[in-house]
């Protein structure tokens, strides 16, 4: 202990072993409060209360969503409905976030996922690293680590509207059907 | 009469120090200034030189200050709220008097900085200037990665300020890189919304990363500077120095005249001042002020007028506002991370079924991996004396070519990222044409 050391070196005769003691409990005074100090500063930077959108919210009446794609904007999601059953799956790229664009493919295309043949006719195509998803969400090209996600979706059940649930992630064979 | 020799008096009391009438003026110069305490009293003329050095840190260390001052002007006229952001940069550019040369300026000043500090570590690296030379104390090292640090301040400075415009660049550049960050494994969620203070872009981030380019960064940079240079004092000056200090040859001087009580006094045929030598400071270097002082403002000057040129040449782009539905497509990050981008575009691997995103591998493992690398590398460095402060000293050939080209890497990366790559990231030669792209689907 050269601290302690240096301590009694720079004392005179007598009382040393109490001044040791306050000075380190000083010490270790300081240093608790510096640390409170830090960590309230540190803590108070991380909120309590998001004031964000819900990720749970209505869309609208079924019969009122358009056949095919609807795209919502400012949920970056991408709901289909295909005669009476729908599905959603996200617009929000897996490599890094980007909102991935919907692509129309001019003639069906044969692919296989996981070991299922699909038709398809349409796809996502990230612009920011160039990442390709099929219609049903797969990544086949590019970055992406893991395919689009896809949503549950439900009924409400006061006024019969479609909630997105964006807090659950659900398989690609998903149907909502009404 | 009295008012104009008053005047006189004052101005030779204010000014004497940059242009010292004698030696001993020049010493007490650097004394008495304030602003020139940091200097050393003398200097050698290998210090001076504009091949050695370059003067790429005092570039980089004008480039801040311009950007100090321009930027204290844009934080009275820049309102950092999401609402307000875009429009009152808007008003910088289009309305408010100058205002557009300021923001183009402080852009310009920004780039060039990344450029030169940049350079400067190359050029730190090709000269062997991170090697200790023969003077005690020295810690060359260290110095090295200060340098290194203020090299990733500088890139975060960049990386902060252009996302406060609130356009389309700002905004996608805030959901790439805090990806990126949320891509570490473990901690990589909660570093994310620690620093968007929130999960989804919004005013929390946009004050966040504000506070951080206005106040943290900066003075950050302040801070480390101020020891960067301090250390190149203790270390014994640039390493050109110690190079002319290692190369001179000894020179053989008279005796010096002084009284001997040796027995060896009174033999006959030697003395016991058989051979004296010095080294001498005195042919090579020449007083900090005016020499030093002249070089630094002309460098100032010449960087000034570079920047004020530039700015006027280059105005400063500004996107559309940022809108979240809406990725640009191609969306790319500003030219000093397009080698990052490009990265992370090629390295997502796969293991069997096992897939590893590119975002970690090329976003944090790999600039980790480069960091690493460089603040190892000068204790691996075991290379002699005779390689510190010498452009491309033939011992050091093969690390210098290493270093070399990862440095051609990361720019061929760059030219890439900026000149080759278009709509979803293909790759197009620069005189294929892109094809149209929807501004809608």
């Amino acid at each position: 202990m050269s601290l302690q050391k240096l301590f009694q070196k720079s004392r005179g005769q007598g009382n040393e072993s109490r001044r040791l003691f306050l000075e380190k409990i000083g010490f270790v005074g300081m240093v608790a409060g510096l640390a409170g100090f830090a960590y309230q500063s540190v803590r108070s930077l991380i909120p309590n209360v998001l004031y964000e959108p819900a990720a749970r919210f209505k869309v609208g009446l079924p019969d009122r969503i358009a056949d095919g794609m609807t795209f919502l904007e400012d949920k970056r999601l991408y709901v289909f409905k295909e005669g009476k059953s729908f599905y959603a799956i996200s617009g929000v790229c897996t490599h890094l976030g980007c909102t991935v664009k919907y692509a129309k493919l001019n003639k069906l295309k044969k692919v296989e996922v996981g070991g299922q043949q699909k038709e398809i006719d349409f796809e996502f195509h990230c612009p920011c690293h160039g990442s390709k998803f099929y219609g049903d969400g797969t990544n086949y090209a590019g970055p992406a680590p893991t395919p689009l996600h896809w949503y549950k979706l439900e009924l409400a059940p006061d006024d019969g509207q479609l909630v997105v649930n964006m807090n659950e992630e659900v398989e690609q064979n998903f149907r909502l059907t009404v | 009469m009295q008012v104009v020799q008053e005047t006189a008096k004052l101005y030779k009391k204010l000014t004497w120090t940059w242009n010292p009438p004698s030696n001993k003026e020049a010493g007490d110069a650097i004394v008495k200034n304030l602003l020139l305490h940091w200097f050393p009293n003398k200097i050698t003329q290998g210090s001076l030189s504009w091949g050695y050095s370059m003067w790429l840190g005092t570039i980089s260390f004008v480039l801040f200050l311009i950007l100090c001052g321009t930027g204290l002007v844009l934080m009275f006229l820049y309102v950092p709220s999401v609402e307000r952001a875009y429009s009152s940069v808007k008003d910088i550019e289009y309305v408010i008097s100058f205002g557009w040369l300021l923001r183009s300026m402080h852009r310009i000043s920004a780039h060039l900085m990344v450029a030169t500090v940049f350079l400067h570590m190359i050029r730190v690296f090709l000269t062997g200037a991170y090697k200790n030379g023969g003077s005690i104390g020295s810690n060359r090292p260290l110095n090295w990665i200060i340098g290194l640090v203020l090299l990733i301040t500088t890139l975060l400075l960049s990386f902060t300020g252009y996302l406060l415009p609130w356009d389309q660049l700002a905004y996608w550049a805030i959901t790439v890189g805090t990806n990126i960050a949320s891509s570490a494994p473990l901690v990589g969620e909660s570093i994310r919304s620690f620093l968007l203070g929130g999960s989804t872009i919004d005013q929390s981030a946009l004050i966040r990363f504000y506070v951080l380019h206005v106040f943290f960064l900066p003075v950050m940079v302040l801070f480390l500077f101020a020891y960067h240079m301090w250390r190149v004092r203790k270390d014994g000056g640039l390493a050109a120095a110690d190079r002319e200090a290692l190369t001179q040859k000894p020179e053989i001087v008279a005796p010096v005249k002084a009284k001997t009580y040796s027995l060896l006094g009174i033999t006959n045929g030697s003395t016991v001042h058989v051979q004296n030598t010095m080294i001498d400071e005195e042919r090579s270097s020449v007083a900090s002020s005016p020499n030093l002082l002249r070089r630094i403002l002309l460098v100032s000057l010449l960087t000034f007028i570079a920047v004020a040129v530039l700015a006027i040449v280059f105005r400063a782009p500004l996107e559309a506002p940022a809108n979240p539905t809406e990725t640009p497509n191609p969306a790319k990050a500003p030219w000093y991370f397009l080698w990052l981008q490009e990265i992370v575009t090629v390295s997502t691997i796969k293991i069997g079924s096992f897939t590893v995103n590119g975002a970690l591998v090329g976003g944090i493992l790999l600039p980790g991996f480069l960091m690493a690398l460089a603040v190892w590398w000068p204790y691996r460095d075991r290379t002699g004396l005779n390689t510190v402060g010498v452009w491309f000293a033939p011992e050091r050939k093969k690390q210098n070519m290493i270093f070399t080209a990862i440095c051609v890497l990361i720019i061929v990366f760059t030219i890439i990222g900026t000149f080759l790559r278009g709509p979803y990231w293909n790759f197009y030669w620069p005189w294929e044409a892109w094809p149209a792209m929807p501004v809608k689907f």
